[in-house]
């Protein structure tokens, strides 16, 4: 009877093993895979969504989506790709920089570029925005690009200089055009209201220096463009310099550091304040001024109970270097695929599909402005939204986000300016128009110096102590503990002794 | 205790000794395979110290490197001031806080209203369960220069406003005082239930020598919880080097940053910030060691003060 | 229970010990009403500062929006899974440690604590903890929130020294009645510490309750704990890291919601002590040597 048992299983085990390819060939039904997303908990995912049924729809997928929160993204998929084990097939929203550089050169992600008879939408996406170069800078060193970007064809102003419109009126100021100009309006208020720090910062000094330090012609720090902390871009001479030991950086320390001391600069702003804490400044009017994202206007308004309260965004500020604003680039965070996910027997089919989902024509509109016929309809050429979002309180835009997963810089991968501003009122549009009028006021980010494993931690010891020795000192300065006049020769020794030098030369010679 | 009935019978054969004692082997066989496969098994990886690390390739490190990363902040002069910092931090929090729960569960089981004594106890350790993040947050609130509590106070008094979490001498107290707010009646749990346990029969002899509740508590309580206390101690001097994390880097800024940068913030920026893992797990292992020489000592002093330690 | 005694000492003592008392009391309880009422105001009336210990403007709307966080319930659901049955096996496993470590004639209890004591403070790290999860292919189960945690080195001493502490002679008469290990644990020792297991039963529970970065690394979406969620929520601000984008710099939440989260996510753990509380029952109870 054993006998007979073991002889019936091993035919069965013959026999499934010769039916089975045959079976494979024939499989139908929809495609599975997983996929990483960047949750974010103002906008929590939802795959009820109507951008998200209809593009998994469009490519017949079965999608396993792994929520995971912002905070704690990149932890996660530095384990996924370090470790290889329980990783997903597709990873959104990463770029190859940092550790992933690395990561990509030592096997861990998928060389997408090799594979580009196989993403036709995004091919077309990136002829059609003219975008060949800035995706070519995107390849490392072995001359290969590793995720997809996402694509914008004009970079916007999302965000800036936002001043009480009410006050400026009432005291006969013109919109301000140059630094020089804010500092007036500033010290008018401050004579007004004593008790107040006009200028505060949403999020902390990090979004000030960002987006007010290329007008000095610099942009360094946590958030400086580049990623090194401590140089910057020269835009003429397409090279890095050390900007921290800078006299652009001594200027612009010397601007605000007049302003903290004037009583003008909030002192909180030293590190992030809460968005709330920063809503109930603007609101109760403890600051009129700030550099922050044009979509908080509506909050602060709505909560303030002051008569007339009125914010607007300006234009980029001129400073030494001219009038500048975060630089920002036309490709953004994308999609990559772990090493283990080629190995499976559907890749093609998995980046056809994940091609298909983000970057076609028909779904780069849905996850920009949704279906046509449920959430806009076409007025000849203009984009007309369904009532429902007209008349949110929220507005068009944060609307479409919360109900229908429109407008999520995860998923939405293909950004056409004039498309996004449909989205804003009026008021955002004209903004916008008069900074392209003003010209080359959002300039690129420099390059990412194409470092192997030796040079990327040399680079990453440098510039540790240089950036924490920048903190130490910005922060000094700009309260006014140590003087520009006195002590600036002593820190430029400092950090020539930390070896800035060097690590601009490291910098430059790996360009 | 003791059993002294070995010492006087004199060394006895293991077999005799397993006969004895079998069933306790047994109990161990479980937990002691868990401790090896969970504990001991991960320590491996501590190798990491001595190799180099490349993201991508094998997780235990591609070459060896020596004492590369150790020189490394060895002559470090950030990882000196950062270790300075950890020690003094921990020895001002140990001094201060470590009597707190103490002394609060002493009062507290002298407390004779027995709703009472409940209600304090269960709501002494809900600061505990309030996330680190919301603690800092309140402190910033209240003590912030432009609408804070404090601050609002001084100025009736005429006085100019003080940045407190900013300024570096007030980081210390700060810190301190927001952890034994957040931990003294958590702690206290643990005194608490070895106070229970004390036999109510030495508060009746003590009192029939005429003991007043004052002296009860020294002659009584205080000592028979000793063991505990040494306990903790000890355990409490062995994490010396490793301070709250979380707590720091949330207090940190760059104004404070000359005290309030500790060993494991160091490691954060340089180490994991940077993905370099291996310099990350150096000074892991450099402070496990300390670690270790710590309770050792504090072990062996306790051993010999009061008779008695962890082992 | 002790006489009382009202001598003048005695007095002076009472008024300290409920001054003290009562000003814990107030610093512990205040800042939860605190929160309590932030949660249940409105945006506006925070913004405006009007909210002290007390509601301003009835709304629900920040528990509502917790509420309706996908997933919320469930993860809920799973917590209450981790908790329950992750503090049962840690309290086995511990006591089954701790019992004969407790016993200083055993042979190499020494070396036994000594082990112990050593792993507290060479941990593996991150990686080399995720390599051996997944080695034993625990990775996206439920089973990788308990397993690996059963035994907190801390808790495991602390009962030890419990055990240490309890009269020999109760242990000594039942082996002369021929009682062996195995049924001297659950009969005798155990009913005499439930003071001790009790308390690290709570912290273990807390831990579990807590736990969310071991849920970040180990499992998929459907296992998260409620913790993770709601760190999202709370921390939304707290990216460490390179970021340059509206959507990172406006990633915080009003403070109703997040006084909201704290008050969800700490309330059950805060009601679950009075009820342990009776097992911090004074003295010895049954058997003792007198009897």
């Amino acid at each position: 009877m054993k006998k007979a048992l073991v002889i019936v299983l091993v035919a069965l085990m013959a026999f499934s093993a010769f039916a089975s390819p045959v079976a494979e060939v024939k499989e139908e039904g929809p495609l599975k895979f997983s996929m990483y997303y960047s949750d974010n908990a103002t906008l929590p995912f939802k795959e009820s969504w109507l951008a998200v049924q209809e593009a998994t729809k469009s490519v017949n997928a079965e999608i396993q989506w792994e929520i995971i929160p912002i905070a704690d993204y990149s932890t996660k998929v530095s384990l996924a790709l370090n470790t290889q084990t329980n990783a997903p097939d597709v990873i959104l929203y990463q770029t190859t920089t940092g550790e992933n550089a690395s990561l990509a050169l030592n096997g861990a992600i998928v060389p997408i570029s090799d594979y580009s008879e196989w993403t036709p939408c995004w091919n077309a996406m990136v002829e059609k925005y003219g975008m060949e170069d800035d995706v070519e800078l995107l390849k490392l060193q072995d001359g290969k690009r590793y995720y997809l970007p996402s694509l914008t064809d004009v970079p916007f102003y999302d965000g800036g200089l936002i001043l009480r419109e009410d006050f400026l009126k009432a005291e006969g100021f013109d919109a301000p055009k140059t630094f020089d100009d804010l500092y007036a309006i500033l010290k008018a208020y401050k004579a007004k209201h004593p008790e107040s720090y006009p200028l505060t910062v949403l999020a902390g000094p990090r979004v000030l220096y960002r987006m007010t330090m290329p007008s000095f012609g610099l942009s360094i720090g946590k958030n400086g463009s580049g990623g090194s902390r401590v140089l910057s871009w020269n835009y003429d001479e397409m090279k890095y310099f050390p900007a921290a030991i800078s006299e652009e950086f001594k200027a612009y320390l010397a601007f605000f550091g007049k302003l903290y001391a004037e009583g003008l600069l909030d002192p909180e702003m030293a590190e992030p304040i809460d968005g709330s804490i920063w809503s109930r400044k603007m609101a109760t009017g403890a600051a009129i001024a700030t550099w922050a994202y044009y979509d908080q206007i509506g909050g602060v308004t709505a909560a303030s109970t002051i008569e007339g309260f009125k914010l607007q965004m300006y234009p980029a500020l001129a400073g030494p270097a001219g009038a500048h604003h975060q630089q920002k680039n036309r490709t953004g965070s994308g999609i990559m695929f772990p090493a283990a996910t080629a190995k499976r027997a559907d890749f093609e089919q998995i980046v056809r599909a994940v091609d298909k989902m983000f970057f076609s024509e028909e779904n780069s509109k849905l996850w920009c402005i949704g279906v046509e016929g449920t959430t806009y309809t076409m007025d000849g050429d203009k984009i007309v939204y369904a009532d429902n979002i007209k008349k949110a309180a929220e507005g068009i835009y944060k609307y479409m986000q919360l109900e229908y997963g429109c407008g999520s810089d995860v998923t939405q991968m293909v950004w056409v300016n004039a498309r996004e501003m449909t989205k804003y009122d009026e008021n955002y549009a004209q903004i916008n128009k008069a900074v392209e009028a003003m010209g080359n006021v959002i300039q690129y980010i420099p390059p990412t110096p194409k470092f192997d494993d030796m040079e990327a931690e040399e680079a990453a010891m440098l510039m540790t102590p240089l950036a924490d020795k920048l903190e130490v000192w910005c922060n000094a300065f700009l309260t006014g503990k140590k003087s520009l006049d006195k002590d600036w020769n002593a820190y430029v020794a400092e950090m020539k002794g930390l070896q800035i030098e060097k690590y601009c030369d490291l910098y430059n010679t790996n360009l | 205790m003791r059993r002294k009935v070995d010492a006087a019978i004199g060394k006895t054969s293991f077999s005799k000794h397993f006969q004895r004692f079998w069933q306790l082997y047994v109990m161990l066989i479980l937990p002691v395979a868990y401790f090896i496969i969970f504990k001991y098994l991960p320590m491996f990886g501590n190798v990491l110290a001595f190799r180099r690390f490349r993201p991508g390739m094998s997780l235990y490190g591609t070459e060896w490197v020596g004492f590369r990363y150790f020189k490394m902040f060895l002559g470090d002069t950030a990882f000196w001031q950062a270790f300075r910092n950890t020690i003094t931090l921990s020895l001002l929090n140990l001094a201060l806080t470590f009597p707190l729960p103490i002394i609060f569960a002493v009062l507290l089981n002298e407390v004779q209203h027995w709703a009472f004594k409940k209600i304090v106890q269960t709501v002494s350790y809900m600061p505990r369960f309030i996330s680190t993040v919301v603690v800092i947050a309140i402190m910033g609130e209240l003590f912030s220069p432009s609408s804070g509590l404090i601050n609002n106070l001084r100025s009736t008094f005429g006085l100019g406003p003080i940045y407190f979490m900013n300024e570096p001498e007030y980081f210390r107290p700060l810190y301190i005082f927001s952890g034994a707010w957040q931990y003294t009646g958590w702690t206290a749990i643990i005194y608490l239930a070895s106070i229970s346990g004390i036999n109510s029969e030495l508060y009746e002899a003590a009192e029939i020598d005429g003991a007043n509740r004052f002296q009860q508590v020294f002659s009584v309580t205080l000592p028979s919880i000793l063991p505990t206390i040494m306990v903790m101690l000890i355990l409490e001097v062995g994490r010396l080097l490793s301070l709250g994390f979380e707590k720091i880097l949330l207090m940190y800024t760059p104004s404070n940053s000359a005290v309030s940068d500790i060993i494991d913030t160091l490691v954060y920026r340089v180490g994991l910030a940077n993905q370099n893992y291996s310099y990350a797990t150096a000074i892991g292992l450099f402070s496990g060691i300390i670690g270790v020489f710590l309770v050792a000592g504090a072990n062996a002093l306790s051993k010999r003060l009061t008779g008695d330690g962890i082992y | 229970m002790k006489v009382k005694d009202t001598s003048t000492s005695s007095k002076i003592m009472n008024v300290i010990i409920y001054t003290v008392m009562v000003l814990s009391l107030l610093a512990c309880l205040l800042p939860f009403v605190y929160m309590l009422a932030l949660s249940l105001s409105t945006p506006q009336a925070i913004i405006q500062r009007k909210v002290s210990f007390w509601p301003v403007g009835w709304d629900t709307q920040a528990y509502r929006q917790i509420f309706t966080y996908p997933n919320f319930f469930r993860a809920y659901g799973n917590t209450l899974f981790y908790t329950i049955f992750g503090t049962f096996i840690a309290l086995v496993m511990t006591i089954l440690f701790a019992y004969p470590l407790s016993k200083t004639c055993l042979r190499g209890h020494k070396a036994l604590t000594k082990m112990v004591v050593i792993s507290m403070y060479f941990a593996g790290g991150m990686i080399p903890n995720y390599l051996l999860v997944s080695a034993l292919n625990l990775t996206g189960t439920r089973l990788a929130m308990l397993i690996p945690f059963a035994i907190n080195q801390f808790n495991l001493i602390i009962l030890v020294n419990f055990f240490k502490a309890l009269p020999i002679e109760i242990e000594e008469a039942a082996l002369i009645d021929g009682l062996g290990y195995f049924r001297i644990l659950p009969r005798i020792i155990l009913p005499l510490s439930t003071a001790a297991i009790a308390t690290i039963g709570l912290y273990y529970a807390v831990f579990f309750w807590n736990d969310w970065f071991n849920g970040l690394i180990y499992l998929n979406t459907r296992q998260y704990p409620v913790m993770l969620f709601l760190r999202n929520i709370v921390n939304g601000t707290m990216v460490l890291g390179n970021s340059s984008s509206a959507s990172t710099d406006t990633a915080s939440l009003s403070i109703s919601v997040k006084s909201a989260v704290i008050i969800t996510s700490t309330l059950p753990i805060i009601i679950l002590y009075p009820f342990l509380q009776k097992y911090f029952v004074k003295g010895l109870t049954v058997g003792s040597i007198k009897g």
